[in-house]
């Protein structure tokens, strides 16, 4: 259980109890009460773990001080970044690769821990006519995944090369946008149409149509000038 | 393929790789044999469980779980300079430069309101 190795680790020496006070009964506490000790602290432990780490495990958890044995066991998850070079190894075996290939993530605390650091390819550049295991994804079982694989994914960001260089798409791209709002930004400084005069009504500019008084005697409107 | 040019922003596929062919090296042959046997164990274990006919279940792939454990358990996250100023810079610049910028638009559209000059762009009525 848990638990019991959890409390076998923390002893080196059989007998020793980490909880001995100055002056106590006798040389050796009495097993029952170190234990119990043990067990306070332990689940003192326990608690300001949940309580201050982030994932907190469950409150039946809290309680017994255990935790699920289904689903995936802790050496096969990503865990902290490898100092050793047994550490190292053991990673690259955990993640499928040679000692060779694995490299970790540069340890500056964004949060990458061991996950290896896989180059920069999108699943679109791989071979399309080997038989992956999973041809949409052009991945294959097992294999480690690259941290940003849901970017990369042949609906999305693509690496593979293009038919003209970067720089000659560039350069055009640039051009055209850049030659298009010359142009617009031109055509709204200095604007070129047909000359047009606002619009011109008659019966002294629809004097009755817009509600005038009939007694009254419009001011006469000339549209014209001589 | 002699005036290929790879673009900054893109790879050269491996069969236009000169080291495929002129690199006859031990060790560049060791290591591709070391990854083409560590590929054909994985491939062996996935067909053995695909074709097997009494399987009811999902084939579960280890290396997704630990992708997925790895993107959404930022376990290993640590307060540093970086992390702390990239942190500033998208998170809490945002807040203080939006409401500035928000706020003096506002009000010097308000103070126009007031003083009657503001025109307003789209004529609600005629």
């Amino acid at each position: 259980m848990q638990l019991i190795n959890q409390l076998k680790v923390s002893e080196h020496v059989i007998g020793a109890c980490p909880l001995r006070r100055i002056g106590d009964s006798g040389p050796r506490m009495r097993a029952v009460e170190c234990q119990r000790g043990k067990m306070a602290a332990f689940r003192a432990g326990l608690l300001t773990r949940a309580l201050t780490k982030g994932k907190t495990p469950g409150i039946s958890n809290i309680i017994l001080g255990t935790r699920a044995a289904s689903g995936p066991s802790k050496d096969t998850l990503p865990g902290p970044y490898p100092t050793t070079p047994e550490e190292m190894a053991a990673a690259a075996k955990k993640y499928n690769m040679t000692p060779e290939d694995y490299r970790p993530h540069p340890d500056d605390g964004m949060g990458y821990g061991d996950y290896p650091m896989l180059p920069e390819r999108s699943q679109q550049d791989r071979d399309p006519w080997y038989q992956w295991d999973h041809p949409d994804l052009r991945r294959n079982w097992g294999e480690p995944m690259h941290w940003d694989f849901d970017m990369y994914i042949r609906n999305r960001v693509d690496t593979s090369p293009s038919p003209v260089d970067w720089r000659t798409m560039r350069n055009q791209l640039l051009g055209f946008m850049g030659f298009m709002l010359l142009m617009f930004g031109l055509g709204e400084m200095f604007p070129c149409y047909q000359p047009v005069a606002p619009k011109q009504y008659p019966y002294g500019n629809l004097y009755l149509e817009r509600g005038g008084d009939p007694e009254k005697e419009p001011e006469a409107v000339k549209h014209y000038e001589i | 393929m002699a005036d290929y040019k790879a673009a900054s922003l893109a790879t050269r596929p491996k069969t236009l790789d000169p080291a495929e062919y002129f690199n006859l090296s031990p060790e560049y042959r060791r290591a591709e044999e070391k990854r083409a046997a560590l590929r054909a164990q994985l491939k062996r274990q996935y067909l053995q469980q695909l074709n097997n006919p009494h399987r009811k279940e999902l084939i579960e792939d280890p290396a997704l779980t630990r992708w997925t454990y790895a993107r959404t358990n930022n376990n290993y996250f640590r307060p540093t300079a970086k992390t702390s100023l990239i942190g500033g810079l998208f998170g809490v610049l945002p807040l203080f430069v939006l409401y500035v910028v928000f706020k003096s638009d506002r009000d010097k559209r308000d103070a126009k309101i007031k003083a009657g000059t503001y025109e307003r762009p789209y004529k609600l009525s005629t």
